[in-house]
């Protein structure tokens, strides 16, 4: 593929071989060494924190291994969307089950299943099985945030590679990297904003540069930055924290509900954002802030074993309604 | 002893004339009995519980002498079953005849309406089968006669129709069984009583001899909580009568006894927690107690049902935090969640829509898409209205102007 077909700069300017990634030396190295003989590459699991490539290495290994046509060599899943036991029986078990080496010298099929560690205990156990059988045709890379969450057989049919947090000057070389082939001017203090906020997650600091750069000024400065931050910052969230510190609780459940009806938010998705704004609120100190914390993570666990999604969000809400009084 | 009988059982009638109401039936019954040409070998018998319809067959059986063979719900009715009883008392009149003193035998199916689902499989064709090849007379009841699978057998029958008691027929009946058991009865407890049983001789007599257990009088009074035990308790009731409670026992029975979905009271009773608690405090208490009650149902599953007393008693703890507090108020229902998403269903789909695009083209989940990347092409298409980026992603222009316009989550 073309590279200036891509748009979107997380994609135009991902890493399209080994050599080219970021500030992950030591796990490159191994990857390498694998793809010397790519036989001898055993299953993957690359666990790590958002944005810190994990998905990226998956898609040059493909590259590495099949070239050009990587896409009829790969099966490439996001088991977030497609996490139950059918999507493992059918997709999964129907592609590994078949040799591609037939066509070209490809040595086996890949499949890169990203997010596992939502799917299922079921469907992880169904695909423990496959991993066993097809291990002849295909291998396996598993891209997970906690490899806690998968279980053990699979674990230890696999290599485990951690990815840990992006260095912060290596991200800000990049960023001016990508600022410089688009043509755009980025600031020093900018850059360094940008890699703040982004907390390690690269994917959330190239499409803040993006957007910073759709402001059109020519100069990406502070303030640019600043704006982008506060426009793309999850205002509905940040009102439903303040309503319901406020003591306000029922128009904090009303905007809890046009998150889940207009948005179609998850519970969990909705707590991990209260979460993420909860440490941005001025106005807290920092232990007000650690305890609160520590109710989110009651009724996220909650959330985990209840019925009913807006049930344990109303209930969080109740408690930080009352929390000030 | 006569007294351990139950008065249903006691009181049943032994004669057509001791049957009350329903005349014009019990006439057609009885004509298309005594006729010998009759031009339908079976007659269906149809109409609300405790009307009479097995009292009268049974009471034309003793008068007019023949013996009933009876199959109800409480046999199995496979076609099986229904051949290994049905078949032979239908085939061997002549025999029976002359061999006892009966006028003959009469095949009776109670509670056909009874015949369905996996365990009665093939029940109704069998039962056809045998009104069609049977040589004596076939006689059946059922409540419900607009049920499609009994739609079959209404062609082979001639149908009589049954219709609940008048109340005055019933309050008599109830006074001679009082004179007759020596109980001093007021007669508004029982109207009360023939009222509440919505023209039911039987649930009636069965709340007559309950309520006067041992008693010698009976009055009004003692007769005020049948309202409460035969009426299904709706979603508006079940409310009431959690919230108003003055203790978790009392709420907890409420709870048990209504008929409501739990689910639905589960949501339907935190939505009315703002309107009940106005204390944050106490609206706080409240609101955990339903979340562990919501984790009680999650753990309940499909399979562990003996879970669900701790979800009824926390919930009944939920809605009796501080009753001295209780003011009445508007009950929320239906849950507010049902109508939210039935109106916004359209828009939310918008978003996933566009959501599934990004997923696509940047290698993340539709989740991902949604809270890391919608917030940016949304600032991006704001200021560049003919970015590239919405030929990239393939967005229809119903699409790109959603997200122009979208409220910012």
């Amino acid at each position: 593929m073309n590279l200036n077909d891509e748009v979107m700069w997380v994609e135009k300017y991902r890493p399209r071989t080994l050599n080219d990634i970021v500030d992950l030396n030591h796990i490159v190295e191994s990857l390498q060494a694998f793809l010397k003989n790519p036989h001898s590459m055993p299953h993957l699991l690359l666990s790590g924190i958002p944005g810190t490539g994990k998905t990226t290495v998956a898609l040059c290994i493909a590259r590495e291994l099949f070239g050009d046509k990587w896409k009829s060599f790969t099966l490439e899943l996001n088991a977030s969307d497609e996490r139950g036991i059918n999507t493992v029986r059918d997709r999964i078990k129907d592609f590994s089950r078949y040799s591609r080496t037939g066509f070209g010298d490809a040595p086996y099929s890949l499949i890169i299943l990203d997010e596992s560690d939502q799917m299922t205990g079921a469907a992880q156990t169904a695909l423990r099985r496959i991993m066993e059988t097809s291990s002849r045709t295909s291998r396996f890379i598993l891209i997970c945030n906690y490899s806690s969450k998968i279980i053990e057989p699979i674990q230890s049919r696999c290599a485990i590679f951690r990815f840990s947090k992006l260095d912060k000057n290596a991200m800000i070389e990049h960023l001016k990297k990508i600022a410089e082939k688009e043509g755009v001017q980025l600031l020093e203090e900018a850059a360094v904003r940008i890699v703040e906020y982004s907390e390690g997650d690269l994917r959330h600091a190239i499409n803040a540069l993006q957007t910073a750069a759709a402001y059109q000024t020519g100069v990406i400065d502070e303030q640019t930055v600043l704006q982008v931050f506060g426009e793309a910052s999850p205002r509905q969230v940040q009102l439903m924290l303040n309503k319901a510190l406020s003591g306000n609780f029922i128009e904090a459940r009303k905007m809890m509900y046009d998150l889940i009806g207009q948005y179609g938010f998850s519970g969990s998705e909705i707590v991990r954002q209260m979460q993420r704004e909860l440490l941005k609120v001025p106005h807290l100190t920092d232990s007000e802030k650690a305890e609160l914390t520590d109710i989110i993570g009651k009724y996220d666990y909650r959330l985990t074993q209840g019925a009913n999604s807006d049930i344990q969000l109303s209930a969080l809400l109740a408690q930080f309604s009352k929390f000030r009084t | 002893m006569a007294n351990d009988l139950l008065w249903v059982e006691k009181y049943r009638p032994k004669k057509m004339s001791d049957v009350v109401g329903n005349e014009l039936a019990k006439t057609a019954f009885i004509n298309w009995l005594q006729n010998k040409r009759r031009r339908k070998k079976a007659v269906l018998l149809y109409g609300p519980a405790g009307v009479g319809k097995t009292a009268l067959v049974n009471a034309a059986s003793n008068q007019f002498n023949f013996t009933i063979i009876e199959m109800n719900a409480s046999d199995t009715r496979t076609e099986k079953a229904i051949n290994k009883v049905g078949k032979p008392a239908t085939s061997f009149v002549a025999l029976d005849r002359f061999s006892t003193e009966t006028k003959g035998n009469i095949l009776f199916l109670d509670e056909v309406d009874g015949v369905f689902g996996q365990q009665d499989r093939g029940g109704i064709k069998a039962i056809i089968k045998i009104i069609n090849e049977s040589l004596i007379p076939v006689v059946m009841a059922a409540n419900d006669p607009e049920l499609k699978k009994l739609r079959p057998l209404k062609k082979v029958c001639q149908l009589i129709r049954f219709q609940p008691l008048r109340i005055p027929l019933i309050i008599t009946m109830l006074r001679r069984i009082c004179v007759t058991e020596n109980i001093e009865a007021e007669f508004e407890a029982l109207e009360h009583i023939a009222q509440n049983s919505r023209g039911d001789m039987r649930s009636a007599i069965n709340d007559l001899q309950s309520i006067s257990e041992g008693k010698r009088f009976l009055r009004l009074q003692d007769t005020m909580f049948l309202s409460f035990r035969n009426k299904d308790i709706g979603m508006y009731e079940t409310l009431k009568g959690v919230f108003s409670a003055e203790s978790v026992g009392e709420a907890a029975i409420v709870l048990n006894r209504s008929s409501v979905d739990y689910d639905d009271f589960l949501l339907s009773i935190s939505d009315n927690l703002p309107l009940r608690y106005l204390d944050s405090a106490d609206l706080a208490h409240a609101y955990d107690l339903v979340s562990r009650a919501d984790v009680f149902r999650g753990r309940v599953g499909t399979e562990n049902w003996h879970l669900l007393r701790y979800f009824f008693n926390l919930l009944a703890e939920a809605a009796t935090i501080s009753p001295r507090s209780f003011k009445p108020f508007d009950f929320i229902s239906p849950p507010m969640r049902i109508m939210k998403l039935f109106w916004t269903k359209s828009k939310r789909m918008k978003l996933e829509n566009v959501c599934a695009k990004i997923a696509l083209k940047c290698h993340v989940s539709r989740s991902t898409a949604k809270t890391d990347i919608v917030p940016f092409v949304k600032i991006i298409l704001a200021k560049q209205k003919s970015s590239p980026i919405i030929s990239w992603l393939k967005l229809e222009p119903d699409e790109v102007e959603y997200l122009m316009k979208m409220n910012k989550f």
